[in-house]
């Protein structure tokens, strides 16, 4: 298995050092890329989960400082409400991380329920769930989602859910393809000897296995979930107000002011695009760990 | 061969039909129908005239029973009228799709040409500095939100050029009209050229490992002829499938893309059609999508089979 | 209505110094290029509100009478012959006659008649079996009885009772005349007129296109060879390409006060005229609900409101505030400052203002232990949700635990017409400065667009009696004595009249810019280009 060939090597690597920060140092040289990604993720994860404590405020308006330029008492600008550009991006990780983790794992969960019981278990039900991804997967993801999101209407939970749905099939697909390999390895086949039930089965032997692409496929996805919500809310329906959402900061409203307030448009895309890179980065490190017969 | 194909044919009207049911239940969960959106800019709703307006597109009808209507009009060829427009609804797709498709050839036609060479030459130089360069530079084209690309490339060129690459309904002669959708094409090109390049860097490496690989270099063949005639030639089948399947889904990317740079094409106008819950268009329109992507898989597959003849299917 | 359909004034001064044409400088040929900002529901101008439809498919069509397309300020005084060429009132001041131009063609080449006349405002008060699909100023009509002919040449408008603005409602550019021999479903993809331009094509969401009509009956009109409307959704788009010179002018109303200078800033030499749109921003209250019932608790969140602040942050402080009816110098009915300012929630200052409100909040048992809790609803539009985000600010600071909740944007009007919300804030768009437009549309106890449902017999009474006066002056004293009503029943209390600008290249002649409605003035016959 990919994560045991991975054990071994570390341990190798680590025969004369020991403890978690050599292994992470040994990760960081090995892959310098995930490690710059690694960075990126952990100041992301910083910032939106310390937003409450910086002392900023991404609600309070206020007319003078309508559209300000950054510098002074707004270090990163107003928009044209009067909100602090940089409080609204830091507050706005968080919804960004919202809708990320809360699409990947929703996604993955119900992926992972799907896949592995149609793939474990075979047979009709088998057939119907492949039919139904065939279904799913027959139109692109954004195509899919904007559906989605039209149908639930505008708020939070629904954005990441019309975000999550798209995601199932995807994940069921890669899981189900992994548990019906699994279903013939011999320690399952000595675990239902010994009489332990399929459901127990399932869950104790295949489940675990079947961790490693899953993780890969969910790093994947933590980037594409924020993506897809910075596209829906620029077609005016992701994320609604008064949600700092980065994608919504830099929708229609921004773009209006290009030109007299361009860093309403900059920095909020930046924030995006370096946290999608980090993701990004991230993943292809981590795709390397668990799976280094990719190692590429 | 024969058993196959009738089989995957099969498996793909029942993909189609799936769809067309499950689009035809979304819209109709969606909140607000077109009576609504009729009245949205009136201001007020008048319950009679709602009603009557239901009547006449056959809303009040079960929803079983609009389904069957749909279906049976689609079996005849005939799509339904738009809803807003009042206009049939294939004339209203049909004259949107050149605009996309050329576009998306375009799209295709940059992700190729970027993302081929960089990809070999990624390869090629393993774990070099240039590899790195390549890979973050590819990186950061799959980490930009395409519209936000596409309102920089806008910004650059109003404050540069003082003009803007927005079509116009009559663009002239069809080189003004490349011209104008090469702008566009790109930004969303540069998304899908990195994919490409990944796709291309790790399907030569693979390749590049291979023992016949070994066995040319063992037989003195010079690297230039290892890399570019036998491992290239090899790795191509792989980005051929990743071409076609991104063919299918650049339209996601197109949405966006159509509505920052205002091209009349169908991705922008499957929006516009949702916004104004316009079953028709909308309906037929994701169909359409569905076609070309459920078609675009078959054809991938069966290019498959016939590039790569260690691939047998079974009857 | 909703903010991109509204009515007019201008802030600026720059309007008149345009007006005026040098004779005989005009310059015949070239094709307007515009855009609409978003795509018409459809080309019949009756059978939408939105400026959308109005803007560009008026130049298709003629009205009878219309408001003098060279004088920015629309009023009865302002009305001039279009395709009546004479109009008189009887004695009893309900029956209105008009006398007809003679050898007018309809685009299709048949000939323009009283029966159509006769058919287009049948199907406007529902006397004719060819039904509008929707007909959102049916209000406007209700004093209208008959429309009878007297020849091919004669109509007569019989009304209920006298009423002194029906000219004015005769004159807006919403009101055009139909043919009786269209389809009204044609009416709405291909519309047919005698106006200055004929309809070529409407691609929904691409453009709009009409032709010169080279057999207009007004000689040597229009100038131009054609219009072009692209229909561009993306407002950083159609700004960045106005500035690059693909468009000659924006969408009316299209260029909010922040972005005035930025227009300005890219192209200086540009003419961008700031005006009142016709919509006011207002506050939505369910008097029906509980605790909205309580007339203090209404009267508290009117005194809440700080006008001036909205003012400054979403309107540069270019707004007009005052009440129902937009005030001088842009509109013609408004309140005067003084009188303005002795009415609740606009005298005195913010601070003191704050100070009543909280204390009425307080003898209503809340305070900072104990807030009200509510949802603020609004459209899911930026327009609305703006000041939406600003008056849950202002409602927070009396006590209030506001949320904002935002609603789909197809099922508003749906939801407010239910009366399906608590607290609201809404943008109503009014088409002609007309206290029998604006008035009867919003506070009249049977209008659709009633949203609060507000109905008070006094101001019923009154709104019939100014309607029926002919002395201006008088009319105006009974319209002060309904807004004075208004303001202290908190019916339904305006926060502002919002303006915008319309930007033109310089190379654009001949147009003039409506001050007090946007739906006004879009013919484009006197408009030609100096290239």
């Amino acid at each position: 298995m990919a994560n045991h060939d991975h054990a071994l090597e570390l341990e190798k690597a680590g025969a004369n050092i020991s403890g978690r920060l050599s292994s992470l140092a040994f990760l960081a040289r090995r892959y310098p890329l995930g490690a710059i990604g690694g960075v990126i993720m952990v100041v992301f994860l910083l910032t939106a989960l310390c937003a409450g404590l910086t002392g900023l405020d991404p609600f309070t308006t206020d007319a003078r400082s309508s559209l300000a330029r950054p510098g002074g008492e707004h270090l990163l600008g107003a928009d044209f409400m009067g909100r602090d550009v940089l409080a609204r991006i830091v507050f706005g990780a968080r919804i960004s991380l919202a809708v990320a983790v809360g699409a990947t794992v929703l996604g993955c969960f119900f992926g992972v329920v799907i896949g592995l019981t149609s793939g474990f278990f075979g047979g009709w039900f088998d057939l119907l769930v492949q039919r139904l991804i065939d279904i799913m997967q027959s139109l692109p993801l954004l195509v899919m989602a904007l559906v989605m999101a039209a149908s639930l209407g505008p708020s939070l939970q629904n954005t990441i859910i019309a975000i999550a749905i798209p995601l199932v099939p995807s994940v069921a697909r890669v899981i189900r393809s992994n548990a019906l390999s699994l279903r013939e390895m011999p320690y399952v086949e000595a675990a239902r000897a010994v009489g332990m039930s399929e459901m127990r089965i399932a869950v104790t032997h295949v489940l675990p296995n079947t961790l490693a692409p899953l993780i890969v496929l969910g790093t994947a996805q933590l980037g594409s979930a924020i993506l897809v919500e910075s596209a829906l809310s620029f077609l005016g329906l992701g994320v609604p107000e008064p949600h700092p959402s980065w994608g919504r900061m830099l929708s229609e409203s921004a773009a209006e002011y290009v030109r007299s307030a361009p860093w309403l448009v900059i920095f909020p895309g930046v924030a995006i695009s370096a946290v999608v890179f980090g993701t990004n980065l991230l993943g292809d490190a981590i795709r390397d760990v668990l799976d280094p017969r990719q190692r590429q | 061969m024969g058993a196959y194909l009738v089989r995957r044919l099969a498996l793909m009207l029942l993909t189609l039909f799936g769809m067309s049911v499950l689009i035809f239940v979304l819209l109709r969960v969606v909140p607000g129908n077109i009576t609504d959106i009729i009245f949205d800019s009136a201001g007020y709703v008048n319950e009679r005239q709602k009603k009557k307006i239901e009547q006449q597109l056959g809303l009040d009808q079960p929803i079983v029973v609009q389904y069957g209507r749909w279906i049976a009009g689609l079996a005849k060829g005939d799509l339904g009228y738009a809803y807003v427009s009042e206009k049939p609804a294939l004339d209203e797709i049909l004259p949107r799709i050149p605009v996309t498709a050329k576009l998306a050839v375009l799209a295709l036609f940059f992700s190729v040409l970027i993302g081929v060479p960089l990809g070999v030459i990624s390869a090629v130089r393993q774990d070099t500095t240039l590899d790195y360069v390549l890979r973050i530079v590819s990186l950061s084209g799959l980490s930009l939100p395409s519209f936000w690309l596409g309102l920089l490339i806008l910004m650059a060129f109003v404050h540069w050029f003082g003009w803007i690459p927005i079509y116009q309904s009559s663009p002239g002669s069809l080189w003004k009209e490349v011209a104008l959708l090469s702008i566009p094409a790109a930004a969303v090109g540069f998304r899908s050229s990195a994919l490409v390049m990944r796709l291309t860097r790790s399907s030569m490496l693979e390749v590049l490992r291979q023992d016949y690989i070994r066995t040319a270099r063992a037989k003195g063949a010079s690297d230039t002829s290892v890399h570019y005639d036998h491992a290239l030639r090899n790795a191509v089948l792989p980005v051929v499938t990743i071409i076609g399947i991104e063919a299918a889904f650049l339209i996601g990317g197109l949405i966006v893309t159509e509505t920052v740079f205002n091209i009349p094409g169908v991705a922008r106008f499957l929006v516009e059609a949702i916004r104004w819950r316009d079953y028709p268009i909308v309906q037929n329109l994701v169909m359409f999508i569905a076609v070309v992507v459920v078609a675009v898989n078959f054809l991938v597959d069966m290019t498959y089979a016939v590039l790569d003849p260690r691939i047998r299917y079974e009857g | 209505m909703d903010l991109r359909h509204a009515a007019v004034a201008t802030i600026g001064c720059a309007a008149v110094a345009l007006a005026a044409p040098t004779a005989l400088a005009q310059k015949s040929g070239g094709v307007l290029r515009s855009y609409n900002s978003s795509n018409p529901p459809s080309a019949s101008i009756h059978e939408e509100a939105t400026i959308a439809t109005a803007m560009p498919f008026s130049a298709v069509f003629n009205n009878l009478l219309m408001f003098d397309p060279s004088k920015p300020r629309n009023g009865l005084d302002t009305i001039v012959p279009e395709l009546a060429e004479r109009w008189t009132w009887d004695a009893s001041r309900t029956r209105f006659t008009v006398t007809l131009r003679r050898g007018v063609k309809w685009h299709d080449g048949k000939p323009f008649t009283a029966k159509d006349v006769q058919c287009t405002w049948h199907r406007l008060i529902g006397k004719d079996p060819d039904d509008f699909r929707k007909n959102p100023r049916a209000i406007w009509w209700r004093n209208l009885s008959e429309v009878t002919t007297n020849g091919d040449y004669e109509a007569t408008f019989v009304l209920a009772a006298p009423q002194a603005s029906f000219p004015a409602l005769l004159a807006t550019n919403l009101s055009p005349v139909y043919p009786c021999h269209v389809a009204l479903k044609d009416m709405r993809t291909k519309p047919v007129g005698t106006g200055p331009f004929r309809f070529v094509t409407f691609d929904s969401n691409k453009t709009i296109t009409l032709a010169k009509n080279k057999e207009y009956w007004k000689p040597g009109r229009p100038y131009l060879d054609g219009i072009q409307f692209s229909i561009v959704a993306s407002r950083a788009t159609r700004t960045l390409a106005f500035a690059a010179n693909e468009f000659d002018l924006t969408f009316v109303a299209d260029i909010t006060p922040p972005l005035v200078g930025d227009v300005l800033a890219r192209s200086p030499k540009a003419v961008c005229e700031l005006a009142p749109t016709g919509v006011t921003t207002n506050l939505l209250v369910n008097r029906d609900r509980a605790p909205f019932n309580d007339e203090n608790l209404r009267k508290a969140m009117t005194l809440a409101i700080d006008r001036q602040a909205m003012n400054d942050i979403l309107e540069r402080g270019k707004a007009s505030i005052s009440g129902a009816m937009l005030a001088s110098p842009h509109g013609r009915w408004g309140l005067p400052k003084e009188l303005l300012d002795s009415l609740p929630g606009y005298g005195g200052t913010p601070a003191e203002r704050l100070v009543a409100a909280r204390r009425i909040m307080t003898d209503l048992g809340y305070g900072p232990a104990k807030r009200l809790k509510i949802k603020v609803s609004t459209r899911d539009f930026q327009a609305f949700k703006d000041p939406a985000v600003l008056l849950v600010d202002q409602l927070n600071k009396i006590y209030f635990d506001a949320e904002l909740e935002i609603v789909e944007s197809s099922v508003w009007y749906n939801k407010v017409t239910r009366r399906d919300y608590s607290v609201g804030l809404n943008l109503t768009g009014s088409g002609i400065d007309d206290p029998d437009v604006t008035l009867v549309e919003g506070y009249a106890c049977k209008s659709e667009r009633n949203y609060t449902n507000y109905c008070n017999p006094r101001v019923e009474k009154l709104l019939a009696e100014q309607s029926q006066e002919a002395d201006p002056s008088k009319r105006q004293q009974l319209v002060w004595q309904i807004e004075k009503i208004l303001a202290e029943d908190a019916a339904r209390p305006i926060i502002l009249h919002t303006v915008a600008a319309t930007c033109w290249h310089p190379h654009v002649k001949g147009h003039v810019l409506q001050q007090n409605s946007i739906y006004n003035n879009w013919r484009f016959e006197d408009v030609w280009l100096d290239k």
